[in-house]
């Protein structure tokens, strides 16, 4: 297979325009590539304005603090967290479109694969990014690699992000070798110096040889399976940041899988504005035709209804059993204050979606696009009352604070939302709008089916295309988890050495002292010494004549110098002299060490006093530290497990870029070595 | 399954570059590259479990067992038989660290009780030993001394303010903007007695830089009520501003004293002798 074959194959494509696809995607890829039109650049201008403005924004407010974005500590979370919730979101449209698509075996995704993951990858992005204008310091975000606390559901949520953004990455990059070298090889002219140079480097050693599309289409289907529990995971890991505080209605056990409905949800509705956005700007009508806003209607729909669904039943059980705090929260969403916003997501976002795809006459371009214009604003209202309703609610009065929005979070969630459209018109300036491979595979498997005649050129590998891919992902999968395996098995080995010794506490006994009282009208001595774990405190009362004084109430008290001098005294107890005078307590000593005891007698109006001090060696405080949790210890084996899952992540993520790197690099030297 | 057909019709249509290895031992090498990356992760994750049983001391595993050697458990009773709710813990506490009027580390709530009587609850931080906050920090900003005070590290706190998500007493207040200008000289900040910075997080800390002086918080001696008094469960002895001491495991027993919000298990360290100041007269 050289250069020569993809030509006539794309000759052949060229020919077969029986389908929809009228319009070839190489030269519909190549449009933004011209001179930007005035349009362009206006739209361009206006949207980095807003971005600018949203900067400008979040310098003010690290300069005052977070006062000035309406935050109090009535209103520790607001705006912010519901940004990143919504924009990491909205990046969830790529791994529906894309990689459920792919793996469904949708051929019609085709011409939306690529604006798909594109959106994906500038979203997430975005929707990482946000989380610096919601703390406070964010100069000290390195902290989360240098001091993380792995019990933190923030820092999983931060390794989570971390992973998909580079998933993601992964997965919009590795469809574009085979796009860059058509374009490169083909249409370097059109291309530019410095795309053509990128192209170039990107797709170096490509030619589209069976063996090369195998292994891309292996690595492709490989990263596809990854990408959605990836995506799951991230919402789920942001669900549960919410879900392990102290706040109502935060808790229910719901929220992760709303979040990834929510998040699909969104991210379809974000595909099809985004597909009608580009569609319209760079007449893509041809490749991009009405029944591929109707199926992804039809997503959305499905979305739609079940996260209706999700809400009921995320609200159902909490107002039904009516705990205080859930049940404030929810009186304040259902029928309170914010309740009119509530409605509002509930019909706006909810019902009039569905009923713009379930209507026959609104199921065209037009109701999807207004669908989705409603729905992704819808679902960001959605997020801020989940967001504010428990955190504005006091734990302790039950009264609930006010959040007000103030310009500088509304500048930068604007300067976030106009980023989105910014980026991707940047990043389709430098790559491929289309995924024009596979645009013009799946055309080729159209006309395959339809004509049910072999092309003259691929012919011996390609009916068996379908099987190849599965193969492949098969033994890659085969052996990832093999690694995988090897690292748990190396990190669980590692846990034995991680056990920790009781510090052996020395005990010096000493022997008791023992002084007297100083004497006054009627004397008291008290002795006291340590017998069998208690302090036994004797007090001998005398009379001024040197008499025992019987039936004398002498109290005993402990002498404390621990909360300052003068020594405190702490009554321990009182008893009743006997016919010798003598008077006893026992007293249980807490600690061990030198202790002062004091025993007075109440002699008229001026009292007497005897103190002594005992040696204790053997003491027991009434102190228990409260026993570990039950699932406690668990917490070290789900890290570790947690941490040797992400390492396989990222390995084999890294090990597909390099699988199809070195495909293109073991062909390439054949290609030149037989040349 | 199908590992070993896939590989061999890998190398076929193209066939092996002149010089190169023959496919069969290409596929080890690949083994061998595979294993070597996974040896070198696990190495990774090896570095990490170490790490992590850092970590794991200042925050993940049972606290229980840090708090066993120490001399002092630091806690607090707050005898609300006695409380007039003349808020002069809060000003004396605000007074001492230099709080804005609405950062009341130690807050006294106006409450109602079932039969629309009231009375005035005090709430400093309830120093948990279960401490949600410590927990949720995703930087572990939080410590816990040995004495058991849930401390804040303001030079770590990245103001994520997951702490206040997580504190079921509504203890901690952030600063959100500037702090008030110091009355004081200034002095280095510590989590002992830590000065207000914008952007970190700040809550009671029992005046943790007094307790070893053997000097009493600045609530429990602003208090002129003495209803709050600080104790000590090792030694088991409690003292209020008024002087009065009292052996704590005793008196709260005698009082039937209870935790906040005990259903919760973060084991709070303060006590409450519930009443509605009837000992002052007024209230019943």
């Amino acid at each position: 297979m050289t250069t020569e074959a993809i030509t006539t194959k794309a000759k052949n494509t060229e020919a077969k325009t029986t389908n929809a696809m009228t319009t070839d995607a190489r030269a519909a890829s190549l449009r933004p590539f011209g001179k930007p039109s005035r349009l362009w650049w206006l739209t361009v201008l206006a949207l980095s304005l807003v971005v600018l403005t949203g900067i400008a924004a979040w310098v003010v407010q690290l300069q005052g603090g977070m006062g000035v974005a309406g935050y109090s500590d009535q209103a520790f979370w607001a705006i912010y967290i519901a940004d990143v919730v919504t924009f990491i979101g909205v990046s969830y449209g790529g791994a529906v479109v894309s990689a459920i698509l792919r793996l469904t075996g949708a051929t019609w995704r085709a011409p939306l694969t690529r604006l798909a993951e594109g959106t994906a990858v500038v979203t997430v992005l975005i929707g990482a990014a946000l989380i610096i204008p919601h703390l406070a310091n964010p100069i000290r975000l390195w902290e989360l690699v240098t001091r993380p606390n792995l019990s933190a559901p923030v820092f999983w949520d931060f390794v989570a992000v971390m992973t998909y953004i580079f998933g993601s990455i992964v997965f919009f990059a590795l469809p574009l070798v085979p796009d860059m070298a058509v374009l490169g090889q083909e249409h370097g002219e059109q291309l530019g110096r410095r795309r053509a140079t990128l192209y170039a480097r990107v797709s170096r050693g490509w030619v589209g040889a069976p063996r090369q599309r195998r292994v891309l289409a292996g690595a492709l289907g490989l990263v596809s399976i990854m990408i959605i529990p990836l995506a799951v995971s991230v919402h789920s890991v942001l669900a549960w940041a919410f879900a392990s505080t102290s706040r109502p209605w935060w808790h229910e056990s719901i929220w992760a899988p709303q979040f990834v409905i929510a998040a699909l949800y969104s991210g379809v509705a974000l595909v099809i504005l985004v597909v009608a956005g580009f569609r319209s700007g760079y007449h893509l009508q041809g490749l991009i035709t009405p029944r591929h806003f109707v199926r992804l209607g039809f997503i959305l729909a499905t979305l739609s209804a079940t996260y209706i669904y999700l809400t009921f039943a995320d609200l159902l059980p909490g107002a039904y059993v009516g705990d205080r705090g859930t049940a404030a929260v929810f009186t304040e969403l259902l029928v309170g204050r914010l309740a009119i916003w509530f409605w509002l997501f509930a019909i706006v976002g909810g019902l009039l979606p569905l009923l713009l795809v379930a209507l026959p006459w609104t199921r065209n371009v037009t109701g999807m696009v207004i669908a989705a214009i409603l729905v992704v604003p819808m679902m960001w209202l959605k997020r801020i009352l989940m967001v504010v309703g428990p955190a504005t609610y006091d734990t302790m009065t039950g009264a609930f604070g006010r959040y007000h929005f103030t310009w500088v979070p509304v500048a930068i969630t604007l300067a976030a939302t106009a980023a989105i459209p910014l980026l991707l018109m940047l990043l389709f300036r430098v790559v491929p709008l289309l995924s024009i491979d596979e645009i013009e595979e799946m055309q080729e498997l159209s006309d395959l089916e339809k004509n049910a005649t072999p092309r003259p050129h691929t012919a011996p590998s390609e009916p068996a295309a379908h099987d190849d891919r599965l193969v492949g992902a098969t033994s890659t999968a085969h052996r990832v988890a093999g690694a995988t395996g090897v690292l748990l098995l190396v990190a669980l080995l590692g846990m034995f050495g991680v056990g920790s010794a009781d510090p052996a506490q020395a005990a010096t006994p000493q022997t008791a002292t023992l002084q007297t009282g100083t004497q006054s009208a009627p004397a008291v001595k008290l002795s006291g010494i340590e017998a069998g774990g208690m302090v036994q405190l004797t007090a001998t009362l005398t009379s001024p004549h040197g008499q025992p004084l019987p039936k004398a109430k002498v109290a005993f008290l402990l002498s404390t110098t621990e909360f300052g001098s003068p020594a405190r005294l702490i009554a321990l107890g009182s008893a009743t002299t006997d016919k010798t005078g003598v008077a006893t307590l026992k007293y249980q000593p807490k600690v061990t060490g030198k202790q002062g005891f004091v025993a007075t007698y109440a002699a008229g109006a001026k009292p007497v006093t005897a103190s002594t001090n005992v040696a204790v060696t053997v003491a027991r405080s009434p102190y228990h530290p409260a026993p570990a949790k039950p699932l406690a210890s668990v917490g070290n084996v789900l890290v570790l497990a947690l941490f040797a899952i992400v390492a396989a992540i990222w390995l084999t993520l890294i090990a597909q870029i390099w699988r199809v790197r070195r495909v293109c690099r073991g062909v390439q030297q054949t290609a030149t070595s037989s040349a | 399954m199908q590992s070993h057909p896939t590989h061999s019709e890998e190398g076929g249509p193209v066939g092996p570059p002149p010089g190169a290895t023959p496919d069969g031992r290409r596929g080890l090498s690949r083994r061998n590259l595979l294993a070597t990356l996974g040896v070198t992760a696990a190495g990774g994750a090896l570095a990490l479990v170490s790490f992590q049983d850092d970590a794991q001391a200042a925050a993940m595993a049972p606290m229980a067992a840090k708090i066993k050697a120490s001399a002092h458990a630091w806690c607090m009773v707050i005898d609300l038989r006695t409380c007039d709710g003349c808020k002069g813990c809060t000003m004396a506490c605000q007074q001492r660290h230099g709080l804005r009027e609405e950062q009341t580390w130690i807050n006294v709530y106006d409450m109602k009780d079932a039969d629309g009587g009231k009375f005035s609850m005090p709430r400093p931080c309830m120093m948990c030993e279960d401490a949600p906050c410590m927990y949720i920090c995703p930087v572990g900003a939080n410590i816990r001394t040995d004495d058991g005070l849930v401390l804040v590290d303001t030079e770590a706190c990245i103001g994520s303010r997951a702490c206040m998500a997580a504190c079921p007493y509504e203890a901690r207040y952030f600063n959100w903007t500037d702090p008030l200008p110091p009355k004081r000289l200034p002095m280095p900040s510590t989590p002992q007695m830590p000065v207000p910075e914008k952007g970190v997080v700040g809550k009671c800390v029992f005046c943790a830089d007094r307790l070893p002086q053997g000097e009493l918080p600045a609530c429990v001696s602003g208090c002129p009520m003495g209803v709050l008094y600080i104790g000590d469960l090792v030694t088991d002895i409690a003292v209020n501003g008024l002087g009065k001491n009292v052996v704590l495991s005793e008196f709260l027993r005698a009082n039937d004293a209870v935790r906040f919000k005990e259903e919760l298990g973060t084991n709070p360290r303060v006590y409450y002798i519930l009443g509605h100041g009837q000992s002052l007269g007024g209230g019943e």
